[in-house]
C-alpha cells in the first residue's frame, strides 16, 4: 500500500468522483433499507406487536385473514392443548367515519376481552364493557380523540372511541381493537355463529407444532409461526420482494461501477505498474496495492453514504413516509455493498497482474 | 561475472513468419565494468536489457546473473532475482507521479520488505550522491528532465545491485545535461562494483564506457576497449 496510499493522497481528486457515486449507491441502499424496514414495519407491525407465537387459519387460506373463517370448535380444540393458549381473533378491514365526516381506514381487530392478546390492561378493561373501539397511536394525529363517536360504514353502527393503545398497523392500515362479539356483530349482524378470522396460539414451538400436526389434519386448519403468518399481511410479499429486488440491484450496479473504474483506473496507470514490476514487484505486491487502493475508497465513501442516509433518516422519520432505519439491516445492507464493490475490484485484477513490466523499458512519449 | 547472456535468441512472430531480435548473442560484464551497447533503432538494443533485467524470457540461451540461471527459475524466483541484483534507469524516468524524489528510491526497498531506518537514510544518501540534497522533498512534475533522471539512477542503485542496466538514459536530456548524467551513472555504477550495460545512440556517449559493442540485426558485430 505504498504507493496505494500516497497516491491517495496526492491524486484525492481522481478517487472524489468514484467515491462520491460509491456514496451515493450507499446513501440510497440505506435509505432503501430504511423504507423497507419502514414499509415492512407499517405492513405487519400490529401482527408483530400481538404476544402470539403462532396463528392457526383456515385451510387453503394462506395466511390471509379475509380469506380464514374458523369457529367455536375450531377453538375448543386448541383451547384442549396443554401448556398452549389459545384465543379467537378477527381481523377485517373497514372504513369509518368521524364526526366531522372525515373517512379513515382501519384494520379492525377483534379480540375477547379476557384474551392474552388484550394489548394492554386497560384496553382489556374498555373492552369488557359496551361496544367501542380501543384505537392505535396514529388515529390521535388525524384529530380522533376519546369519546367521539366513529359510524362504521356499510353497516352505519356508531361505535364510540374508548381509548388508545400501542401504535401499530396491518397492512398499511391503522389498527383499532374492540371486543369479538362487537367485530362479529358488525361484519356479521346476528349471524355470526361463533365465527372469527383465526385463532392465535401462545406456547412452546414444539408443543404448538405437535398439536398443529394433529389438529391440522383432523380439522382442516393450517397453523403458521406468527413470522409466516406476515406474508399474509396485504401486499407484504410483493413489497418485500420489490424492495430486495431494488437492493440487488444496487449491489450489482455498484459492482459494475467500482469494477469499471478499477479496470479504467488499472489500463491509465499501467505504465506505473510496469515499473513497479520492473523493480522487483510480485503479482501480489502490485495486486495488493491496486486493490488496497480501492478497498480504502470503497469502505470510506461507503460509509460516509450510510452516515449521510442515517442523518437524512432522522428527518424523514418524522413525517408520513414509512421509514424505519435498524442498524442490523442498514449495516447488512452496507457489508454487501463494500463486498459487492470488491468483486467487481478483482474481476478486473486480471489487468493488473498481466501488466507486461517491460513495458517500463518503451518511451513514454 | 554478475551478467551472463550466453546463446540468446529471441524472436516475435511478423506475419506468417518470426522475425529474430537476438541471435544467439553472447555476452558477459565482469563486475565494476561498463559496457555501452549502441546499434540502429530495431537491431535489439532494447530487447537485450529486457532478457538482461529479466523483463522478458529468452526462446533460447541462458540468462546467469551473479552466477544464478535466471532462466532455470519459475517467475516467483525470476521477480526475486531482479529486485535483489538488477537496477534498471529507463529511457523515460518512470518515476512514479505521486512519490517525493525520497519516496521514488525508498519504494525500491519497500517492495523488497526492507523499508526501515537504514534503508531510508540510505536513500537520502543516494539522492545526496547524485546531486538532490535540496530536492528531497519535491515530487516528479517539480524537478526538471535532468533531476528525474537523477533520481532515477538513484532509484536504480538503491537494492545495492550486481547488474546496471539504463536503456537510452540520456534521450530524453540535452547533450549537455545528458553527458553529466551518463557520467555519473558510470561513476556510481563503477563506484558500488555493479556491472553495467549502457544502450545509447551516441557514439561520444559510449566512449565513455570500458567496453563499446555495436549490435546489428540481434548479433554483436564489433566490439572495442577503451
Amino acid at each position: 500500500m505504498y504507493l496505494a496510499l500516497r497516491e491517495l493522497r496526492v491524486a484525492r481528486g481522481r478517487f472524489v468522483l468514484v467515491g462520491a457515486v460509491i456514496a451515493l449507491v450507499a446513501m440510497l441502499t440505506t435509505m432503501l433499507s430504511g423504507l423497507a424496514n419502514g414499509l415492512v414495519d407499517d405492513g405487519i407491525s400490529g401482527l408483530r406487536r400481538l404476544p402470539m407465537t403462532h396463528l392457526a387459519f383456515q385451510h387453503g387460506a394462506e395466511e390471509t385473514f379475509s380469506r380464514s373463517t374458523l369457529n367455536d370448535r375450531d377453538l375448543e380444540r386448541w383451547s384442549g392443548v396443554e401448556g398452549v393458549e389459545a384465543s379467537p381473533l378477527g381481523v377485517s378491514f373497514v372504513n369509518a367515519r368521524t364526526e366531522s365526516g372525515k373517512t379513515v381506514d382501519v384494520a379492525l381487530f377483534g379480540v375477547p376481552a379476557g384474551s392474552f392478546l388484550a394489548p394492554r390492561h386497560d384496553a382489556e378493561e374498555a373492552l369488557a364493557g359496551p361496544p367501542g373501539l380501543v384505537l392505535s397511536h396514529e388515529f390521535e394525529e388525524q384529530g380522533i380523540e376519546v369519546g367521539d363517536r366513529l359510524t362504521i360504514v356499510g353497516v352505519d353502527e356508531e361505535v364510540p372511541v374508548l381509548g388508545f393503545t400501542y401504535a401499530g398497523s396491518y397492512g398499511h392500515v391503522d389498527i383499532a381493537f374492540t371486543s369479538l362479539e362487537t367485530w362479529q356483530s358488525l361484519l356479521y349482524g346476528d349471524n355470526a355463529r361463533g365465527r372469527f378470522s383465526a385463532i392465535a396460539l401462545q406456547g412452546d414451538p414444539d408443543t404448538v407444532a405437535a398439536a398443529a400436526e394433529r389438529i391440522d389434519a383432523a380439522d382442516g386448519t393450517a397453523t403458521v409461526t406468527k413470522q409466516e403468518a406476515y406474508a399474509g399481511s396485504p401486499g407484504y410479499a410483493g413489497e418485500t420482494q420489490t424492495m430486495s429486488m431494488i437492493q440487488w440491484f444496487l449491489l450489482v450496479i455498484s459492482a459494475l461501477i467500482v469494477g469499471a473504474f478499477f479496470v479504467v483506473w488499472t489500463m491509465q496507470r499501467a505504465r506505473q505498474i510496469a515499473v513497479l514490476k520492473a523493480l522487483g514487484a510480485s503479482r501480489g505486491y502490485v495486486a495488493r496495492d491496486a486493490v488496497g487502493q480501492l478497498v480504502v475508497v470503497l469502505l470510506l465513501a461507503t460509509a460516509l453514504g450510510g452516515l449521510v442516509a442515517f442523518g437524512a433518516g432522522a428527518l424523514v422519520g418524522n413525517t408520513a413516509v414509512p421509514f424505519r432505519l435498524a442498524a442490523a439491516p442498514a449495516l447488512t445492507a452496507l457489508g454487501l455493498l463494500v463486498v459487492a464493490g470488491l468483486l467487481g475490484c478483482l474481476a478486473g485484477i486480471r489487468k493488473v497482474v498481466s501488466v507486461d513490466p517491460a513495458m517500463a523499458l518503451r518511451s513514454a512519449d | 561475472m554478475s551478467l551472463r547472456l550466453e546463446n540468446i535468441t529471441v524472436a516475435v512472430p511478423d506475419g506468417t513468419t518470426r522475425r529474430v531480435l537476438l541471435d544467439r548473442l553472447d555476452l558477459g560484464v565482469q563486475p565494476g565494468e561498463t559496457v555501452a551497447v549502441t546499434g540502429a533503432s530495431g537491431s535489439g538494443k532494447s530487447t537485450l536489457v529486457a532478457v538482461a533485467g529479466l523483463l522478458r524470457a529468452p526462446d533460447e540461451g541462458r540468462v546467469l546473473l551473479g552466477g544464478t540461471d535466471a532462466t532455470a527459475l519459475n517467475d516467483r524466483g525470476r521477480v526475486r532475482l531482479r529486485r535483489d541484483q538488477v537496477g534498471i534507469v529507463f529511457q523515460s524516468p518512470n518515476l512514479l507521479p505521486a512519490l517525493t524524489a525520497r519516496e521514488q528510491v525508498e519504494v525500491v526497498a519497500h517492495i523488497a520488505g526492507a523499508l526501515d531506518a537504514t534503508a531510508r537514510a540510505r536513500a537520502v544518501d543516494l539522492l545526496e550522491r547524485v546531486g538532490l540534497a535540496d530536492r528531497l522533498d519535491a515530487r516528479p512534475a517539480e524537478l526538471s528532465g535532468g533531476e528525474r533522471q537523477r533520481v532515477g539512477i538513484a532509484r536504480a542503485l538503491m537494492n545495492e545491485p550486481t547488474v546496471v542496466l539504463a536503456d537510452e538514459p540520456t534521450a530524453s536530456l540535452d547533450p549537455e545535461r545528458g553527458q553529466a548524467v551518463l557520467d555519473l551513472l558510470l561513476d556510481e555504477a563503477r563506484r558500488v562494483g555493479a556491472a553495467t550495460v549502457v544502450v545509447t545512440h551516441d557514439p561520444d556517449q559510449a566512449a565513455r564506457a570500458d567496453r563499446h559493442l555495436h549490435l546489428s540485426r540481434g548479433t554483436i558485430q564489433a566490439g572495442s576497449r577503451a
